[in-house]
């Protein structure tokens, strides 16, 4: 344990944000860890707030705790003030739950969901007193393994964990467990037990370079998902009950990793949708609750459930909201019944300005669709619209770019024109969000290369010119933290050594923009003789070998080939929900769309518990 | 009996909360309360908040066994609940380190936060700085005025602060108690006058809130005013929330 008293009198009091630092929350594991047979430290690359909105870290928390033999324990990123302080005191990472240092569980597990986060992996092994690569571990070292969305191509990390977990983590997480305790006691040494998890489905071993195959639930209904969520003291970014209602999308986004990772689409019933919903704001005391998913007004009984929960809860101050809208007038009716009270501001991602672009990136959204939810939407009261576009996208031209800010005007003046009907006196506002287009692994644009930085910078700096009206607000992602995360996004081990470069020099929370050092970042690559551009900005040939061609997460590589020869047709592939089969490949065996009617009549007790 | 009644609650902040902000503190009540499906009031508008009014907040770091608010309940659909009912709910839906410590029902017009004039503090003071301490101290209440640096909302600032001192005494085993000036018309953060007398960085306890009688002059709890149906934790001991070192 880490001395606490030193913490509290030394340490905390000279912090911002001293709450991210000391548990106790509500719902939080409580008791001693030490009689367990497996302990998994949780451990998140960002900040407090951040990882504590994440899903998929509150599923593996509740899976490994609702087994009485088990202990997983929390530990977040601690901000450069607090890393600084630890450092000083010589305090190490240590888990929130029972102040146990990190060095002191069987497994450490760290949630990949996006690139910039890879220098805090290595900062937090660091402060845990753990060698950063796994081949400097030896007997007493936990076993450090990642999973989440970016271990579908794990190797310019891979250097620094022993395993790898690719795929849904419901069922990959309990077999490592039960495997853990087993070894343990076996009296199998380190190196035995690491083997043992490496043998497991879904696992792949950095060390031997296996092909795996991602694992899959099947059955999304039956799987596990908690009935109490950890209550934060301090504000996380998503504070409130997340319902995943669903998981998957199969609208087919060419350039959306999710899209394409979690496929099939596999929703869950209703009736057990009802009944978490119950048991999570009972035991929670949230004031909202919000569908989740890659799509919620997708799921196939999205207007039941919303009515059912807004009229169950509303009363007593709860309010339900969607958070993914689609574009078009269905999404707005669906908001509008949510939220009756809290007219915030709504946002629409139509991606691409013009109607070719839009059809490259198969982003079925007419312009049409955006003028009539837009218009829907200011009638109904939002006076504030954001809207989501990406740049740099491939195929791109000049043309797609004035498509940006002619539709963002479109959709301004009709906001105004709406204000004036209604005699409203506030201003009708839109608000511009442009991102740099990164190419993912595991997407029909795995292969083109993202626009250069030069490329970038000036296709804003001519929008920006572009969009110099009143009422049009425009913010852009910062193109040098776009580069590297494209680089990551498609690199391979040779970064390993750049990212362990870059943490020395001192880089951290590269995702928060008053945080990234491109300079350091720079210099990382400099003294390795590489540059970020080998990766961001090498154009793949479609019969090349690509570094996460080992890791299958389902989608065919025919698929993706096809889609992106699709694209360059400007040919779109519609929903297999809607239409035939595209034939993707992630459906086999068990594993097929699975739809909310299928478990319409099974009203469960259990609450879908296995 | 009208639809509408008000309570007053005496919470603690243990331990487990100390570095949570005020925010995060009432937050995490209105929580509470949610859970225990206490049938609270609601403002109207645009977005309605729950009717719950803390008096004062508590900086962050310290811990505290007096901490009071108002909140007020809407009893139209739900029927009359007893101040036991109350007290009971909240505390099996509270956190931990946040103890309920009393309720009572409230009648009184005027709002909490600006009826509280006083705050009474501990701080436990190492054997060895004692001695000066005790010595400052007594100098202080000696005198007419004390300048001191003192940090207010709008920043740091020299101010006398010998009117916002009523009192410093000594509890044995080094323990410093205080009833320094508390609220919207003065305020003195127990921090500031610890560190006029020479003390850093004490981890500091409050032990009440007071309003002042204004015939007698004298201090009177919260809970003392228009108020009825007191309920008081079984087994609670004033200290108890505070730490040891």
């Amino acid at each position: 344990m880490v001395n606490k008293g030193l913490l509290e009198t030394d340490i905390l009091p000279n912090v911002s944000q001293p709450a991210r630092y000391t548990g106790h929350e509500l719902n939080a594991r409580v008791g001693d860890h030490i009689g367990a047979e497996a302990t998994m430290l949780l451990a998140f690359p960002d900040v407090y707030e951040v990882g504590m909105s994440y899903i998929g870290f509150k599923i593996l928390y509740d899976i490994v705790n609702s087994n009485q033999a088990w202990a997983a324990e929390r530990a977040f990123a601690p901000w450069p003030d607090m890393e600084a302080q630890m450092r000083a005191h010589g305090v190490p990472l240590y888990s929130l739950e029972t102040y146990t240092s990190a060095r002191d569980f069987d497994l450490m597990g760290f949630t990949l969901q996006y690139e910039l986060t890879y220098s805090n992996v290595l900062c937090m092994l660091e402060l845990a007193g753990i060698p950063a690569r796994a081949d400097e571990r030896g007997e007493g070292d936990p076993i450090v393994i990642a999973g989440g969305p970016c271990a579908s191509n794990p190797e310019p990390m891979a250097p620094f964990f022993d395993l790898v977990v690719v795929g849904d983590g419901e069922e990959a997480i309990a077999d490592i467990m039960r495997a853990t305790a087993q070894g343990k006691r076996d009296g199998a040494s380190r190196a035995d037990i690491v083997s043992r998890l490496a043998e497991i489905a879904g696992v792949y071993s950095p060390s031997l370079a296996n092909r795996v195959e991602r694992r899959v639930v099947a059955d999304l209904d039956s799987a596990e998902y908690p009935r109490k969520f950890v209550v934060p003291f301090l504000e996380a970014v998503h504070d409130r009950v997340a319902l995943e209602v669903m998981r998957g999308c199969s609208r087919g986004c060419r350039f959306c990793q999710a899209g394409m990772i979690y496929r099939p689409v596999r929703e869950r019933g209703t009736a057990n949708l009802c009944e978490l919903a119950e048991a999570l704001v009972r035991s929670s005391g949230y004031e909202e609750l919000s569908l989740l998913s890659l799509s919620s007004a997708d799921y196939t009984q999205v207007k039941e459930l919303m009515s059912k929960l807004a009229s169950k809860y509303g009363p007593e101050g709860i309010a339900v909201s969607l958070p993914s809208l689609r574009v078009d007038s269905f999404s707005i009716a669906l908001a509008r019944d949510a939220e009756k009270s809290r007219r915030t501001g709504l946002t629409f991602a139509p991606e691409a300005g013009t109607q070719r672009m839009r059809d490259i990136i198969n982003k079925g959204v007419t312009e049409d669709d955006l003028m009539s939810a837009a218009a829907d939407a200011f009638e109904s009261g939002w006076d504030q619209i954001k809207l989501y576009f990406m740049i740099g996208l491939p195929f791109e031209t000049f043309e797609d770019i004035d498509g940006i800010a002619s539709l963002s005007r479109q959709v301004l003046e009709l906001g105004r024109k709406v204000a004036k009907a209604r005699g409203k006196a506030r201003r009708a506002g839109v608000n511009v969000s442009v991102s740099s287009f990164v190419p993912k692994p595991h997407t029909p644009f795995q292969w083109f290369a993202q626009n250069s930085r030069e490329q970038l910078e000036h296709k804003q700096l001519y929008l920006k010119e572009r969009m110099r009206v009143r009422g049009l607000s425009v913010s852009f992602h910062d193109v040098r933290a776009s580069h590297l995360e494209a680089a990551f996004a498609r690199g391979d081990r040779r970064l390993a050594p750049v990212i362990q470069r870059a943490v020395q020099l001192g880089c951290r929370f590269d995702g928060w923009s008053e945080q990234f050092k491109p300079g350091l970042w720079h210099q990382a690559f400099a003294d390795l003789d590489l540059d970020p551009s080998m990766w961001a900005n090498a154009e793949y040939g479609l019969d090349d070998p690509l570094p996460w061609d080992h890791i299958n997460m389902g989608v065919s590589r025919e698929f993706l080939v096809r889609e992106a020869q699709r694209a360059a047709r400007g040919v779109t592939t519609p929903d297999c929900r809607e239409a035939s089969c595209s034939g993707c490949g992630a459906c086999s065996g068990d594993v097929r769309v699975r739809l909310a009617g299928e478990f319409a009549a099974s009203s469960r007790q259990g609450g879908g518990r296995a | 009996m009208s639809a509408s009644m008000r309570f007053r609650v005496r919470l603690g902040k243990g331990d487990e909360m100390r570095f949570v902000s005020h925010l995060g503190y009432m937050r995490a009540f209105e929580r509470a309360v949610r859970r225990a499906r206490i049938p609270v009031a609601y403002s109207l508008g645009y977005h309605p908040h729950p009717k719950i009014s803390f008096a004062t907040a508590l900086g962050v770091g310290m811990t505290s066994e007096a901490e009071y608010l108002d909140i007020e309940l809407n009893l139209a659909d739900s029927g009359e609940l007893s101040t036991l009912e109350v007290f009971e709910l909240l505390q099996a839906a509270t956190p931990q380190g946040m103890p309920v410590i009393a309720a009572c029902a409230a009648h009184g017009k005027p709002a909490l936060a600006s009826s509280i004039e006083w705050a009474s503090y501990r701080a436990n003071v190492q054997a060895s700085i004692q001695p000066d301490l005790e010595r400052a101290a007594t100098e202080l209440l000696a005198s007419e005025s004390a300048i001191a640096e003192i940090n207010t909302k709008s920043g740091r600032r020299r101010a006398d602060i010998r009117p916002m001192v009523r009192n410093i005494s000594w509890r044995s085993g080094g323990v410093l108690e205080c009833t320094l000036a508390c609220g919207g018309r003065a305020h003195l953060r127990p921090q500031d006058l610890l560190a006029h007398l020479g003390l850093i960085g004490a981890c500091v306890y409050r032990t009440g809130l007071y309003f002042t009688d204004r015939e007698s002059g004298d201090l009177v709890s919260p809970m003392s005013v228009e108020c009825t149906d007191l309920v008081m934790a079984m087994g609670f001991r004033p200290g108890e929330l505070t730490r040891g070192s």
